[in-house]
């Protein structure tokens, strides 16, 4: 293996691949990284066996080869070199790769490519495409509320439902709930519904932060992998298999209160009171106020903790039905205020033992669930 | 067959096998008689495990001439006159049962000579009845010797263990008395072997010695009851957590002096120590209740090892006060054991840091009722060591704290508090998730799930075998609480309520706790170590093991050569 290729490429390559590189595993090979000529072009690919993410980068080629090297080695070098040129050569009989960029020169003992895992492929199947922005919106609306507890491994994953041109995303941890609906760039043949792991879903969207084109999205004819292709970019996800649990039921059809409040204010005053919540579980206490003739209504927001102090804050409401009280844990009020950009909220409740359900104002593409909890009033 | 009155040596058997159960139970009136007759010196001995001779010598009172016959007659005491006197019993014996039950199952010689008697008299009975009676040279005090206990009563003897065993209940009949009665000089003799020798000077610590060995003696912490109620006045001695036993018969009490036993007693030194022991260890306690003969009833049992307290919980609480307020004087941080010691090390016990008074704002907590227990000193983190321990700096010297552990007790004594105010934190299932369980789980579970509701679980029977969880305890929410609930069920029997309750609430910290091999920030660590600061039994984790460890500046200095 013998070619030549810039630097800020290679370091960029090896930073994409870099977030599929095993950290704790029992197979020692999966902390390399692979390096495989590709025509005109270099192959860079990690595994941890649950995601493989492989990345093209231009390259000129004198002489096919492939190896693998320690991916945090490799990178670190890569990453400490000018942005010139860099020569690489692999002597077969070592299995050392050469490297030479200006007037540095290293050499790095690798592994055998055979040695690496397989990456699945997955070429046919349930084929469609996604536009990058609906798909980042999409998966920040659904992926933290995804468990990270894996005592039910269903919910550590966000169900996904490819129907026609509509793509349905629900994520849920047993306490909460989140769904959110987006278009299809490129209707699928049929109905489909997989559960994808939310840490695959999560580097995706890091990928695609710095994409433009459609992501081609591929699921394999038994539901095992899914591939997820970028502009010279792949990355190929193992799928949860189990059912997920049937989420549709488990949205309040009703409410009995229900208040429209500022997303920005809500925010402020649930993380002030998530200051006071700290000791305990966080619970945050909301009073929702209906206002009277000439005075509006009010969410109040407050948080206390024995032998710390206590904290209450109000926030204007247009409150619809009768005074509710309701405990939610902050952290999953903060989680959802936070990915909203709509600028008002619609907070519905039925009564204080009931989940409470969040409505961004104006779109009906996402709603959340969230189970209270139960406090002494 | 005709209903008829039945023959006195008949009843007499009969009554003996209450009080004379087996050898030990000889030795215990034998030498109780002899405390009762203000002996300052009491010798026991034994061959062949009790059965062929018992023979208890004392300088006590003696018995006059005159009286001395009827000393075996059933219910003739000197200890007892009136039905006033038996509500107000001071002596350890009073039914006047223990001679004659003696006599209706064993031979038995006694001489006895009172003060001012010139000769001594000497009696020998059998089956019952005086065979022989004479005179015979003594000094004051009085020699009964019991032999072949049991030969008229085969199954009796049957039923006996092994000599070995038999001694061992004997020995510690004497050494049950010589805890109780310091002042008075015991010996034992098992087959001719010395087997306990107490001084009689009056120091607890010195019979201590003789019978549980320098090591425990060395160990032990004194109990000042007197300072808290006068009434009752709990003294005594109790072990450090350090010389902890696997069974509770290193636990003695006794109750103006007599030894009884009590699960109400065990129970409130057990509780005084809770959180101190490993699981499976119990402490080693001597203690001695003394209250007015009026507030405690010993008639209960003919053996009288059993009383009952007129307020009990007056009592419980006396002794769990008086032996935490102990512990919690003494109970420092471990320290690390030296590695060298080729140094002199300093003489006299060396406290660990000054422990500074306890100001706690919070509402006690309801296993710990009113106790003052130590604190520690403020701590600074200087860092994490191999992702499990907490590496701080103290007034005196380091400390290594085992975030587990710490996080353990942590997240222990806020569950208990948020359950004694009755504010445990839950939080709802979206959906309610069914949990199957094995059937013997389910039977623990049946009989309990309500229980659990206190601690923040919502669980409701669902079927065959199966429960529906609506809400859990909002600290292990986002844990595998599912995988909780199967193991406490599994490690849980059906026992009572006490146990269950703490067993709970110490799975549920030890669930949400941080784990060993878990990274932990500088401001997770300062938050911990500051939690662990207030709480109140900060040295131990609920199951018993350490914390943390200390090592002193004065250690380090010496390791160092430094001194």
């Amino acid at each position: 293996m013998k070619l030549s290729c810039l630097q800020e490429n290679l370091d960029r390559g090896l930073n994409v691949v870099g977030r599929a590189v095993a950290i704790r595993t029992t197979l020692p090979i999966t902390n390399n990284v692979l390096l495989a000529t590709d025509q005109s072009r270099l192959k860079l690919a990690a595994t941890n066996l649950e995601m493989a993410i492989s990345c093209w980068i231009g390259a000129k080629v004198e002489e096919e080869g492939a190896i693998t090297v320690p991916a945090r080695l490799l990178s670190e070098f890569i990453s400490s070199l000018p942005s010139e040129k860099v020569d690489i050569g692999l002597s077969p009989q070592t299995k050392t790769l050469g490297l030479k960029c200006a007037r540095f020169e290293a050499r790095i003992s690798g592994v055998d490519a055979k040695d690496f895992p397989p990456i699945p492929k997955v070429e046919e199947g349930i084929a469609t495409k996604v536009e990058v922005e609906a798909l980042r919106q999409g998966i920040a609306h659904v992926v933290f509320a995804a468990a990270t507890e894996e005592s039910r491994p269903v919910l550590t994953g966000v169900n996904a439902e490819f129907d026609g041109d509509l793509l349905t995303l629900a994520a849920a941890d047993g306490f909460r709930l989140a769904v959110y609906k987006l278009p299809l760039a490129q209707p699928v043949s049929q109905k489909t519904e997989v559960i994808i792991p939310a840490r695959t879903l999560a580097e995706l969207n890091r990928l695609v932060a710095e994409q433009e084109e459609a992501v081609e999205i591929t699921v394999n004819p038994d539901k095992g992998q899914a591939l997820f292709r970028l502009k010279d970019i792949e990355l190929v996800s193992q799928l949860i298999q189990g059912t997920f649990p049937n989420y549709a039921q488990l949205i309040p059809k009703s409410y009995n209160t229900r208040a429209v409040i500022s997303v920005a204010d809500f925010l402020r005053a649930t993380k002030t009171a998530s200051i006071f919540a700290r000791d305990g579980s966080g619970i945050v206490r909301l009073v929702v106020a209906p206002g009277g003739e000439m005075t509006p209504g009010k969410v109040i927001v407050s948080a206390r903790s024995e032998e710390i102090g206590d904290d209450v804050g109000e926030i204007d409401a247009t409150v619809e039905g009768e005074e509710a009280k309701i405990a939610f844990n902050g952290k999953y009020l903060t989680d959802v205020l936070s990915v909203l950009h709509e600028a008002q909220v619609a907070l519905e409740t039925t009564n204080p033992s009931s989940p409470g359900v969040i409505r961004p104002v104006g779109v009906d593409n996402y709603l959340h669930v969230v189970m209270p909890m139960f406090v002494q009033w | 067959m005709p209903i008829r009155v039945l023959d006195p040596q008949v009843v007499a058997r009969i009554a003996a096998g209450e009080v004379v159960e087996r050898p030990a139970s000889v030795v215990k009136e034998l030498v109780e008689n002899s405390l009762d007759a203000g002996s300052s010196q009491i010798s026991v001995e034994v061959r062949g495990g009790g059965v062929s001779l018992i023979r208890v010598t004392d300088n006590g009172a003696g018995i006059p001439p005159g009286e001395v016959g009827l000393a075996f007659d059933r219910y003739a005491t000197s200890k007892v006159e009136n039905l006033d006197d038996l509500e107000s019993i001071s002596s350890l014996g009073f039914r006047g049962e223990a001679l004659p039950s003696i006599t209706a199952v064993a031979q038995i010689d006694m001489i006895t000579c009172a003060a001012g008697d010139k000769a001594g008299t000497y009696l020998d009975l059998r089956d019952g009845a005086i065979a022989n009676r004479g005179s015979q040279g003594r000094s004051q005090g009085t020699t009964v010797t019991v032999r072949n206990l049991f030969r008229k009563i085969p199954a009796r003897l049957k039923f006996l263990k092994s000599v070995a065993t038999e001694n061992g209940h004997i020995a510690n009949v004497v050494s049950q008395y010589a805890l109780a009665f310091p002042e008075i000089k015991f010996s034992l003799f098992l087959d001719e072997r010395m087997a306990l020798r107490t001084p009689g000077n009056g120091r607890l610590i010195d019979s201590i010695v003789e019978v549980y060995g320098a090591e425990v003696a060395e160990n032990m912490i004194e109990l000042r009851g007197e300072a808290v109620a006068p009434s009752p006045r709990v003294a005594g001695m109790v072990g450090l957590p350090k010389v902890s036993r696997s069974g509770r018969g290193y636990l003695s009490f006794f109750v103006n002096r007599r030894w009884v036993n009590s699960r109400l007693l065990a129970r409130a030194v057990e509780e005084a120590y809770h959180g101190l022991l490993m699981v499976g260890k119990h402490p080693v306690a001597i203690i001695n209740i003394s209250l007015p003969a009026q507030e405690v009833d010993v008639n209960i049992h003919p053996t009288k090892s059993e009383v009952k307290f007129g307020n009990e919980r007056a009592v419980f609480s006396a002794v769990h006060r008086a032996v935490r307020q102990a512990l919690a004087e003494q109970i420092t941080v471990p320290r690390v054991e030296e590695i060298a010691v080729a140094y002199e090390s300093p003489s006299g016990p060396t406290q660990a840091f000054p422990l500074p008074a306890q100001v706690h704002p919070a509402s006690p907590a309801p296993w710990a009722p009113e106790v003052p227990t130590s604190s520690l000193p403020v701590l600074r983190v200087l860092g994490q060591l191999g992702n499990s321990y907490i590496i701080a700096e103290g007034p005196d010297g380091l400390y290594l704290i085992d975030q587990h552990a710490a996080h353990e007790r942590v997240q222990f004594e806020k569950i208990e508090q948020q359950r004694s105010r009755r504010e445990i934190e839950v939080q709802g299932l979206l959906e309610p998730m069914t949990l199957e369980v094995s059937p013997r789980q389910e039977a623990v579970l049946r009989s309990h799930y309500q229980d659990l509701a206190e601690f923040g679980f919502a669980i409701e029977p669902f079927g065959d075998r199966t429960f529906l969880v609506r809400a859990v305890p909002a600290l292990i929410y986002n844990k595998d609480w599912a995988g909780m609930l199967r193991e406490l069920l599994d490690s849980l029997s059906e026992g009572d309520k006490g146990d269950w309750a703490e067993g709970v609430a110490a799975s549920m910290a030890c669930h949400s706790a941080v784990r060993a091999g878990q990274t932990l920030t500088d401001v997770e660590m300062r938050e911990l170590v500051r939690q662990l600061e207030q709480a109140a039994a900060p040295h131990t984790c609920p199951h018993g093991r350490p914390t943390m460890i200390h090592l002193s500046s004065e250690q380090l200095k010496r390791e160092f050569g430094r001194t």
